[in-house]
C-alpha cells in the first residue's frame, strides 16, 4: 500500500469521494457504461485545448478529462449526481473534438451519449418539455406546420436574431421532385423545414455530375441526432429502424448534406448493433465526402466564383466522420480562394439544440470562433452543416453551404472565349 | 470555512470561487498518478490584484495556497495537500504585449505555451520550450516547473527564455524580478523563481523572450536494431560538435502505440528509432543533417528518412508529442518517469532499465530526449490489479537509484513535486537542504505556498504546521 498512490475502486464497497448524498440528490446511478471504455482514459490532458467549453471557461470540470472522471467517479466509486456533476455532463456540446485529439483513442461520444440516456432514463436530465420539443421532428406535418408558424412569428420580430434564423424563411414550400434512383439525397426535418435551398442546390450539383437523385422526403422524416444528443436514444433507434426499412430496396449511396444527420446515421452500426445496420451506415456518405470521388464528372467552369472562402468545418464531419478533406476538393475548382481556420478545427458552439439550451456558452464559443474567422478576412464562410451556418449568421458571419457555392458556379453565365 | 468562502467570493464573485466536490475532486488531481490531494475553495481570478486578495485572505485564515495551470503536471506539483486555497490561472491567459524590435513579449501565466507560438508565428517568431505537452500546458506552469521539450537541446529551458517576471508574494506584496534591460542587478532571483513549483509565489505576468523561426530544418528519421546503437549515434553526435535542435529516441514498444495514433510511418520493425532535426541557414542544415545520417549508419543504423514535407515533419512530432497519450492502448494506467543521466552513460542505464522492469514483471517503455541525457521511462500498470502498484513503485525506485549511481539527477524537467521529494535527501546533503529552505522562506516566511513540495518534510518544518492545521478527517 502507498500513501497518496492512484488506488481506482470498484464494486459496492467502493466510496464516492464527489461529495454526500443528501436530500434530492440521488446516489448509486448506474451509467451503464462499458467499464474497458472509460478505462482508456489516462487523464494526460491533451484533450483540454481542443475542448470549445474548456476553452472558454478554463474550468477542468467543463473538460472531457474532467467529465470522464465525474463519470467513473459516478459509476465506479457510487458518487452522487449532484447538480455540479449533471451541470458538467450538460454543457458538453458534444462536438467531439476531443476524441481526434486523444492519443487512446477514449471513445468519448460514446461513452457522453451513453452517460445522457442512463441520465435521462432517471428523469435526470432533458425535462418533459424538451422531449416534447423533439417529438415534430419526426412528423413531417406537423413540422411543417410549425415552421411556418415560426416564419410568421420571425417576419414579424418575434424571434431573437441571435438564434440566427434565415430572414427569408420559407411560410409555404414545394418538396423536391426526384430526377432519377442513382443515389438518395437525405432531406431531413428541420434542414427541409428551413434550409430547403441548400437541398435543392446540392441536388442540382449532383444533377449536373450526371446521377439521378431521389429526395428522401417522407421516406426519412428524421435521422435521431438530436434526440441522441439529449439522451432520447430510444427514440432514436426507432428512427433508425424506420429509415433503414424505407431505404433499404436497394443498395444505393445516400447522400447527407447535414454534417450532425450524416455522422449519426453512419453510427447506425454502432447504436443497433446489427450486421444490417452496419451495412446500411456503410452507404451514407457526406455530399462533399461522396461527390470528391466523382468530381470529374463536374462540368467546368471558365471562370470560378470571385470569392475567398474561409472553410468552417463541422465538427461533426471534422471529428466525427473525419470526411472533411471532400469540401476542399470539390470546391476548390469553382471559386478563387480557400482559406483554413487557424484554430484545429475548434466548434462554433452551434451543436444542435445546444445553442438554445446553453446560449450563454454558446454565445462565448462563438465568439471565439468569429475572432478566428475575421483573422483571414475572407468573403464568405462555408460550412457543410445547417446548425453551424444558422448559429454564425446570428453573429452577423455571411455563412453558405459548399453546394451553394458550386451551384452558383455551375449556373452562373460563363464568360466567352474572345472572338467566338 | 464559511468565512473563508465569503471573503473570497467578496474579493472575486460568486461564481469563480468554486467548493462543490465535484470541482474540488477533480482540482484534486493533475495528470500524474498521485491520489492523495484534497482541494479548498478553488478560486479563479482575472487579474493579479485578485491574486493578492486571496493571497491575503488565505493567510489571514491560516490556509495555504496552491496555484494550478492546466492540470499537465507528472510529479504532482499542482495537487492539493491538506484543503488549501486552489488558485486556477487559466482565466488570466491574455498575451498582453509583443515587442520584435526587444524580442520580448508580455504574458499572463495562463497563457497555452502552443498558443503563444501559434501567436507569433506570422511573424516569424515563437517561444522555444516546447513540452510534449505544449499544445496545453500554460506558460505559468512552465515557470513553475523550469519545463523543458524536445528542442531545448539547443535552445536551453524555460529559464533561459523568461527574463523578468510579476511575481504575488504569500503575503500579497507584488514584486517583479529580473529586468528587460541585458543586465540585473544583485542576485538573479528570477532565475531563483523560475523552476520553484509554486513555493515562492504566484508569478502575475512573464515577460517571455522571442526566438527566431529558422530559414531551414531538416527532419530524420533513424532506424535502429537495438537502443544501443541510437542511444550510441546520440552520444556521437554530440561528441562531434554537432548541436541538433532535438535528438529523441523512442523504443519498439512505444512506437507502435504512437504509429496507431498518428500513422506518420514510423517503423515497427526497429529496435528504437531516432528523430533528429537541425535548423539553420539551408547549406548548414544540409551538411549537419548528412553527418548525423552518416554516424547513424557507422552506429548500425537499418534505414535514415528525411521528412520531404512540413506535414510530414509535423507527423513526426505529432507522434513523439502525444506519446505518453497512447499508452491506454496497452494498459489503462502509467507511471511516467523523469530523471537525467549523463549522455555517455545513456546505453547502460537504459539496460539497467530494462532489466528492472524484468524483474519486476512490468512492461517498460523508454520515449526520452536523448541529447540532453533525460531519460522518461513509462511504467505501465492497471491500477485494478492487485499487486501492480506495489511493484511500479519499487522499479521506479530501482530506476531513480540507478540513474543516481551514474551521476544522474532526479528531474529533468517535470520537477519534484511530491514525488521525487522522497528522494531529495539522496541527491543533496542536509547543508544543501536547508539552504534551499532559507531561499523559500525569505520569500514565504509562513510556508504558505504550496506546502509539501519540492522540500522533504524534515527540511520544511513549518510545511507540516500548515499541513496540520487541515481538520482531521480531511486526509480520508
Amino acid at each position: 500500500m502507498i500513501p497518496g498512490w492512484l488506488r481506482r475502486q470498484r464494486g459496492p464497497d467502493a466510496v464516492g469521494k464527489t461529495g454526500v448524498a443528501g436530500a434530492g440528490v440521488p446516489a448509486g446511478v448506474d451509467l451503464k457504461l462499458d467499464a474497458d471504455d472509460l478505462n482508456m482514459c489516462v487523464q494526460c490532458g491533451l484533450c483540454l485545448p481542443h475542448c470549445p467549453t474548456f476553452r472558454v471557461t478554463g474550468d477542468e470540470s467543463m473538460s472531457p478529462r474532467g467529465r470522464i472522471k465525474l463519470m467513473r467517479e459516478v459509476q465506479d466509486e457510487g458518487a452522487p449526481v449532484t447538480q455540479d456533476v449533471l451541470r458538467s455532463f450538460e454543457s458538453c456540446v458534444q462536438c467531439r473534438g476531443c476524441e481526434p485529439a486523444c492519443p487512446s483513442g477514449v471513445p468519448y461520444g460514446h461513452l457522453m451519449e451513453q452517460a445522457r440516456e442512463s441520465l435521462a432514463e432517471e428523469h435526470l436530465i432533458t425535462p418533459r418539455w424538451q422531449r416534447l420539443a423533439f417529438k415534430p421532428l419526426s412528423q413531417p406535418k406537423v413540422l411543417q406546420l410549425g415552421s411556418s408558424a415560426l416564419a410568421l412569428a420571425n417576419k414579424t420580430g418575434l424571434v431573437p436574431r441571435r438564434l440566427g434564423l434565415p430572414d427569408d424563411l420559407p411560410v409555404r414550400q414545394e418538396p423536391l421532385r426526384a430526377s432519377g434512383d442513382d443515389v438518395y439525397l437525405f432531406t431531413g426535418c428541420v434542414m427541409d423545414a428551413w434550409q430547403r435551398e441548400v437541398h435543392a442546390a446540392g441536388k442540382r450539383v449532383i444533377e449536373a455530375a450526371g446521377f439521378g437523385v431521389t429526395p428522401t422526403n417522407e421516406l426519412a422524416p428524421c435521422c435521431g441526432a438530436l434526440q441522441a444528443h439529449a439522451g432520447l436514444a430510444g427514440e432514436t433507434r426507432a428512427l433508425a429502424e424506420r429509415m433503414m426499412r424505407t431505404l433499404s430496396d436497394d443498395d444505393r449511396p445516400i447522400l447527407v448534406d447535414s454534417a450532425g444527420c450524416g455522422a449519426a446515421m453512419k453510427d447506425y452500426g454502432h447504436l443497433l448493433g446489427t450486421a444490417g445496420a452496419a451495412a446500411f451506415s456503410a452507404r451514407v456518405f457526406d455530399i462533399q465526402e461522396w461527390l470528391a470521388e466523382h468530381v470529374d464528372r463536374l462540368p467546368s467552369v471558365a471562370a470560378p466564383l470571385d470569392l475567398r472562402v474561409a472553410i468552417q468545418d463541422p465538427c461533426h464531419l471534422r471529428h466525427v466522420q473525419r470526411a472533411h478533406a471532400g469540401t476542399r476538393v470539390v470546391l476548390r475548382p469553382f471559386v478563387r480562394e480557400i482559406v483554413e481556420l487557424d484554430d484545429d478545427g475548434l466548434c462554433c458552439g452551434a451543436g444542435g439544440a445546444y445553442s438554445v439550451l446553453e446560449p450563454e456558452l454558446a454565445g462565448a464559443i462563438r465568439e471565439r470562433k468569429v475572432g478566428v474567422i475575421d483573422q483571414v478576412e475572407p468573403d464568405v464562410v462555408a460550412s457543410a452543416n445547417p446548425g453551424c451556418s444558422m448559429h454564425l449568421a446570428g453573429a452577423g458571419v455571411a455563412t453558405v453551404h459548399p453546394m451553394q457555392l458550386i451551384d452558383q458556379a455551375l449556373s452562373q453565365p460563363q464568360p466567352q472565349p474572345v472572338g467566338a | 470555512m464559511d468565512a473563508l468562502l465569503a471573503d473570497l467570493r467578496s474579493a472575486l464573485s460568486d461564481d469563480r470561487v468554486r467548493y462543490d466536490a465535484a470541482q474540488r475532486s477533480l482540482i484534486a488531481h493533475d495528470a500524474s498518478v498521485f491520489d492523495g490531494g484534497v482541494s479548498g475553495p478553488v478560486c479563479y481570478p482575472v487579474d493579479t490584484s485578485e491574486v493578492q486578495a486571496i493571497m491575503r485572505i488565505a493567510l489571514t485564515h491560516g490556509r495555504a495556497v496552491v496555484p494550478r495551470g492546466a492540470g499537465t503536471g507528472l510529479a504532482g506539483g499542482a495537487i492539493p495537500l491538506g484543503a488549501p486555497v486552489v488558485i486556477a490561472m487559466t482565466k488570466m491567459n491574455a498575451i498582453l504585449d509583443v515587442d520584435l524590435d526587444n524580442r520580448v513579449a508580455w504574458v499572463e501565466p495562463g497563457v497555452i505555451n502552443l498558443d503563444l507560438s501559434r501567436h507569433l508565428r506570422p511573424m516569424g517568431f515563437h517561444f522555444a520550450p516546447d513540452p510534449s505537452s505544449q499544445q496545453v500546458c500554460t506558460i505559468g506552469g512552465n515557470v513553475a516547473n523550469n519545463s523543458g521539450g524536445p528542442h531545448c537541446l539547443a535552445y536551453g529551458v524555460t529559464d533561459a527564455h523568461v527574463v523578468s517576471l510579476e511575481i504575488v508574494l504569500p503575503s500579497g506584496e507584488v514584486g517583479t524580478l529580473g529586468t528587460l534591460g541585458p543586465d540585473d542587478h544583485g542576485l538573479d532571483l528570477r532565475g531563483a523563481f523560475v523552476g520553484s513549483e509554486g513555493t515562492l509565489g504566484i508569478a502575475t505576468k512573464v515577460a517571455v523572450r522571442l526566438t527566431k523561426n529558422p530559414p531551414a530544418v531538416r527532419t530524420l528519421l533513424l532506424s535502429f536494431a537495438s537502443v544501443r546503437d541510437a542511444a550510441n549515434t546520440v552520444s556521437d553526435v554530440i561528441a562531434n560538435g554537432i548541436v541538433p535542435a532535438a535528438m529523441e529516441v523512442m523504443d519498439q514498444k512505444i512506437t507502435i502505440a504512437v504509429e496507431n495514433f498518428v500513422g506518420a510511418g514510423y517503423p515497427l520493425d526497429a529496435a528504437a528509432v531516432l528523430l533528429a532535426e537541425v535548423e539553420g541557414l539551408e547549406g548548414g542544415a544540409d551538411i549537419d543533417a548528412e553527418r548525423i545520417s552518416d554516424l547513424g549508419r557507422a552506429n548500425g543504423a537499418t534505414n535514415v528518412r528525411q521528412a520531404e514535407s512540413d506535414e510530414e515533419r509535423a507527423l513526426l512530432w505529432k507522434g513523439r508529442k502525444t506519446a505518453f497519450g497512447a499508452i491506454a492502448q496497452i494498459k489503462p494506467d502509467y507511471y511516467l518517469h523523469d530523471t537525467v543521466v549523463p549522455r555517455s552513460a545513456l546505453a547502460d542505464v537504459l539496460e539497467t532499465i530494462y532489466d528492472i522492469a524484468k524483474r519486476h514483471d512490468l512492461i517498460v517503455m523508454n520515449v526520452f530526449h536523448a541529447g540532453d541525457g533525460n531519460l522518461h521511462p513509462l511504467l505501465l500498470f492497471d491500477a485494478r490489479i492487485e499487486g501492480e502498484l506495489e511493484r511500479v513503485h519499487a522499479a521506479g525506485a530501482d530506476i531513480l537509484r540507478a540513474c543516481l549511481a551514474v551521476g544522474g539527477v532526479l528531474s529533468g524537467e517535470h520537477g519534484i513535486g511530491v514525488e521525487k521529494q522522497g528522494y531529495m535527501e539522496e541527491l543533496f546533503s542536509a547543508d544543501d537542504l536547508d539552504h534551499q529552505n532559507r531561499l523559500r522562506k525569505a520569500f514565504d516566511p509562513a510556508c504558505r505556498a504550496n506546502p509539501g513540495k519540492v522540500l522533504p518534510m524534515g527540511h520544511s518544518c513549518a510545511d507540516i504546521q500548515a499541513l496540520r492545521a487541515v481538520p482531521t478527517g480531511v486526509w480520508g
